[in-house]
């Protein structure tokens, strides 16, 4: 190590620079006062982090980026309701880094931070490591409230698993569908908004429905939601009528949907109206933005992370981006795609502040595609620009695929979700 | 220099638009019936909207890439971007704007964006997507 501390270097060149001396502009974060090679950590390996660290490694190969992640492998939220649909393996959803690491140039590091000093731009790591940023992107996806509603809890679910984080709860889920007796009752507990892909919980109960329809078929799918309203209904609606006739009962919240409490050990759940008793119990819980991001004061009082919409930097703290599902995007959806959307413009943002310049107009687009049954798939799209009033859709653009279109419509949506699947995944990971 | 670059792509595009209209081929299925008046195609307009920064475009581009793959070579059953040249891309990109080119979610995404900024991205591909 040199002897010159970082943060004495920053002392002296900004007392050189104050001055009028700094006599080395053409390095690259000049104009962020720094030296060298401009340092980003990013925190999370997900649909934004992993598109962040490559992408800021694409449009400037002279910026550092360490990305920090706990896992080796990725198992990607989007798909795997076809897990349990019996499409897909969780093999095939599970990602890595190598690509990241060989091809991009990315310092992977599995290991989960333990606390961010904003101020001394440092993070500190569960391994005793402390690492210094010049800009640091935190893209931790969602945590759970487990304490919502009265008997639900991180232990209780093992026995009503949530199958929101993709992994062992997703196959925890699936080996319960799997025992669930023909006849069955199978509940979904839809969550409030806002919440990670939300048309999620209709492709789930979609997917549990195909499953039974081949299997079990005398069974029953009743969503608890404590919602009046949801992502794509109208196509939903029809689709799960013209498929699956009336497995699939939706009850809204103004009709008793929204769940006051659960037991675990009776396998039941009440509404204000009613008591059900389930066979397997899916509780998708109230969600907040990842929990480093609470802990390091980059939420709001209601649990999500306001940025500044044209670089996604934090407003509690800067230099620090915050992109996905945590950040406060406007009416960007929280979806994969989306993440992935903001990661490349926070990239690009990035790379033009270490120059010194000021940011190109952000281009945010979505689109999410779900499968009612294997060849019927329906979509979401949605493009988006920054206004003075934050990120607003561009109007007149988007929208959901057609209502009445004909069969080949969706299943030409179907393989175009299948499509989607190995290109996102492959522009992230690959 | 960008100009005359702009100019020429729209008079060859307009020429593209009156003189080969069959080609290219679409992506998707045939067009759903909708009728030729409903969606009139429009006539070669000069856009209102200043043409965005090279930075801006490489944003704007980079969104393509989620589904038709990074640098628009797709791996999977969604159509790559490569092999059009500035032309092909900018008459298909306006008739996926103006309904004329039948699409499962292009007719979408192609309303998003300013004649000016689909102009800018059929370039983008031309040139640099191969």
């Amino acid at each position: 190590m040199s002897k010159i501390t970082r943060r004495d270097f920053l002392k002296i060149a900004g007392a050189a620079s104050a001055a009028g001396v700094l006599g080395y502009a053409s390095t690259a974060r000049a104009a962020e006062g720094g030296k060298g090679a401009a340092r980003v950590v990013v925190i999370g390996g997900g649909f934004g982090g992993a598109t962040c660290a490559k992408y800021l490694r694409r449009l400037d190969p002279g910026v550092a980026v360490t990305l920090i992640e706990p896992n080796t492998k990725f198992i990607t939220c989007p798909f795997s309701n076809l897990v349990l649909g019996g499409l897909r393996t969780m093999d095939s959803l599970t990602q890595n880094y190598d690509t990241l690491k060989k091809k991009h140039g990315v310092n992977v590091m599995h290991d989960t931070v333990t606390a961010i000093d904003a101020a001394g731009k440092t993070v500190k790591l569960k391994s005793g490591k402390t690492l210094s940023y010049d800009r640091m992107v935190v893209s931790p996806g969602i945590d759970f409230k487990w304490d919502a509603v009265e008997g639900y809890s991180e232990k209780a679910a093992e026995v009503m698993p949530h199958a929101w984080k993709a992994g062992p709860q997703t196959v925890l889920l699936q080996k319960k569908l799997k025992a669930m007796k023909n006849g069955g009752t199978f509940i979904l507990v839809s969550p409030p908004n806002p919440f990670r892909c939300p048309p999620g919980p209709y492709e789930r109960a979609s997917m549990v429905a195909h499953y039974l329809k081949e299997h079990k078929p005398k069974s029953k799918i009743i969503i608890l939601d404590a919602k009046d309203a949801f992502s794509k209904q109208g196509l939903f609606m029809d689709g799960w009528k013209k498929i699956y006739g009336d497995m699939i009962e939706w009850v809204p919240g103004a009709k008793g949907g929204t769940v006051k409490s659960v037991n675990v050990k009776k396998m039941t759940l009440e509404t204000e109206l009613d008591k059900h008793k389930a066979d397997v119990v899916n509780f998708i819980p109230a969600q907040s933005a990842g929990k480093i991001a609470i802990a390091s004061g980059l939420a709001d009082d209601k649990g999500w992370c306001p940025v500044d919409p044209k670089t996604f930097e934090s407003k509690m703290h800067p230099g620090v981006h915050v992109i996905g599902d945590s950040s406060i995007a406007g009416a960007l959806p929280k979806s994969g795609f989306a993440a992935s959307s903001e990661a490349k413009m926070c990239a690009a943002a990035i790379v033009a502040l270490f120059k010194g310049e000021t940011p190109a107009e952000n281009s945010l687009v979505n689109t999410c595609y779900s499968l009612i049954a294997p060849q019927y798939g329906i979509s979401v799209a949605g493009v988006y620009k920054v206004t003075e009033k934050g990120i607003t859709e561009v109007p007149g653009a988007g929208g959901v695929s057609p209502k009445d279109a004909p069969d080949s419509f969706r299943e030409q949506e179907a393989k175009y979700g299948a499509g989607w699947y190995a290109s996102i995944t492959s522009d992230i990971w690959g | 220099m960008k100009i005359q670059n702009s100019l020429s792509t729209l008079l060859l595009t307009a020429a593209c638009l009156a003189g080969c209209a069959t080609e290219p081929p679409p992506p998707a299925k045939a067009a759903p019936a909708t009728p030729a008046a409903a969606a009139p195609a429009p006539t070669v307009a000069v856009a209102p909207a200043p043409p965005p920064s090279p930075a801006a475009v490489v944003n704007m581009i980079s969104n393509c890439y989620s589904c038709h793959g990074t640098d628009g070579r797709s791996p999977g059953a969604i159509p790559s971007l490569t092999g059009k040249n500035a032309q092909q891309a900018l008459l298909q990109l306006k008739e996926f704007k103006s309904g004329q080119l039948a699409a499962t979610v292009m007719t979408r995404h192609a309303k998003g964006y300013t004649d000016a900024e689909l102009e800018a991205l059929a370039n983008y591909i031309g040139t640099n997507l191969k």
